[in-house]
């Protein structure tokens, strides 16, 4: 029973400030199998993970004008994985010529408290959906190729419907602050999936 | 899996559960550190080996801006145990309790116009580990903004993770070298439904310590020798 090295743990500058820089986009239904397809040539070679997962958005409102956002996911075909908490910050704006979206984001694994956790803190839940699909691997990029459910009664997450005829397909990857050559990979591996799908940077915010 | 109980032993008061406190006087003299190393000693003579140290710290988060006017201010306790050290724990005093990964402090950071910081508040628990065949004792000062407010004793048991299966058992064994004060059971054990301890329940008892040395510091208003 060795004792574990006594480390005062600084928040280094290097985990405040991971960015993911994300390409998204979609495809169809019947579209699908031949993405998935090219997907399986193109990435890393292994198995095609493919996951069920439920994601519950939480929303704290305090004095200030648009309330902090954080998302809360865990998997409903692994049950004894650990939640999986995200926070994700504005998108930079800049450099018009970066072809990814880039923003601040912070990743936490968290027990499976983490719900009534996020209720005590004072969240409040804002929505909550199912997402169905496959996730990919080559290098340090991620593609995630999934379908969205809306969730019919709150808390149920065996009663969905999905909530449109197509697939997201995102493109991401993670990566300290100004690694700006990523959005290059990112494009040009983009490149490679057209036409059966164009992925691009959409702004969340030119949506509302 | 280990089981845990933490005592807390201070100059002037011992602290066995939330609810019963008595007043022992120490002989004179001796200060926090002079009744650590007595402690240690106590120890070695036993038999036990020092293997390293351990940190436990505790960081106070006041919830300031959220909650509706009338309602009690909301503290949002982070701590971290130097036996899990990539993990972090946020808990509520009475209330659920996290595990996550050293990120979490990174959230918090992010999250400072909600939760702020109390820095003066951060109490620390600093010592030597000590391995006795399957137990581990843990005699650390309790520090309050550097200065040393008691000491905290934590007690392992390790091959077992019922708690109420080894209680007599650690009992026992802390008679052997704590000065004559062994605490009752802890509140923790009487909580649990499954009777399976987690390292959680270690940091929930930690915090109660903490808790009381900070109540007592705001009490006394002065420092200890």
């Amino acid at each position: 029973m060795e004792a574990p090295p006594v480390a005062v743990m600084p928040v280094t500058g290097g985990s405040i400030h991971m960015m993911e820089y994300l390409l998204q986009g979609s495809v169809l239904d019947q579209a699908l199998e031949s993405l998935l397809h090219r997907l399986r040539g193109l990435c890393d070679n292994m198995e095609p993970e493919s996951f069920v997962d439920h994601e519950m958005v939480f929303l704290l409102k305090g004095q200030q004008g648009s309330p902090f956002i954080l998302r809360a996911r865990h998997s409903l075909d692994r049950p004894a994985a650990p939640w999986h908490l995200r926070y994700l910050g504005q998108p930079e704006v800049g450099d018009k010529s970066r072809h990814a979206l880039v923003r601040n984001c912070v990743d936490v694994s968290a027990s499976h408290s983490l719900h009534d956790f996020l209720l005590e803190m004072g969240f409040r839940m804002d929505h909550e959906f199912v997402a169905k699909g496959h996730i990919f691997r080559k290098g340090a990029l991620k593609v995630v190729v999934f379908k969205l459910f809306r969730i019919l009664l709150p808390g149920n997450t065996e009663n969905t419907e999905p909530l449109s005829l197509s697939n997201l397909v995102e493109l991401s990857v993670l990566a300290p602050a100004g690694q700006d050559t990523v959005s290059d990979d990112m494009r040009n591996f983009a490149e490679q999936l057209k036409p059966l799908v164009h992925l691009d940077k959409i702004d969340p915010k030119r949506l509302m | 899996m280990c089981l845990t109980l933490c005592v807390c032993v201070c100059e002037i008061v011992i602290v066995f559960r939330a609810r019963s406190v008595s007043q022992v006087p120490v002989a004179e003299g001796k200060s926090v550190q002079q009744t650590v190393e007595m402690l240690n000693r106590k120890l070695e003579q036993l038999g036990a080996v020092k293997q390293g140290n351990f940190c436990v710290d505790c960081e106070t988060y006041h919830a300031g801006a959220i909650g509706s006017p009338g309602q009690p201010p909301k503290f949002l306790y982070v701590m971290h145990n130097s036996e899990a050290p990539l993990s972090c724990f946020a808990l509520f005093e009475n209330g659920p309790c996290l595990v996550a990964d050293p990120n979490f402090d990174v959230l918090m950071i992010k999250l400072k116009s909600y939760f702020q910081n109390a820095k003066s508040n951060k109490v620390e628990s600093r010592g030597a580990r000590y391995q006795y065949c399957d137990f581990l004792v843990k005699v650390g000062t309790a520090t309050i903004a550097s200065s040393a407010r008691g000491i905290t004793v934590e007690v392992e048991y390790c091959p077992c993770v019922t708690a109420n299966d080894c209680w007599n058992l650690l009992m026992e064994f802390m008679q052997s070298f704590l000065p004559s004060h062994v605490p009752g059971v802890p509140s923790v054990f009487g909580v649990k439904t499954d009777g399976v301890y987690s390292p959680s329940d270690t940091m929930a008892q930690y915090l109660e310590l903490f808790s009381k040395l900070r109540k007592q510091q705001a009490a006394t208003g002065s420092g200890m020798r």
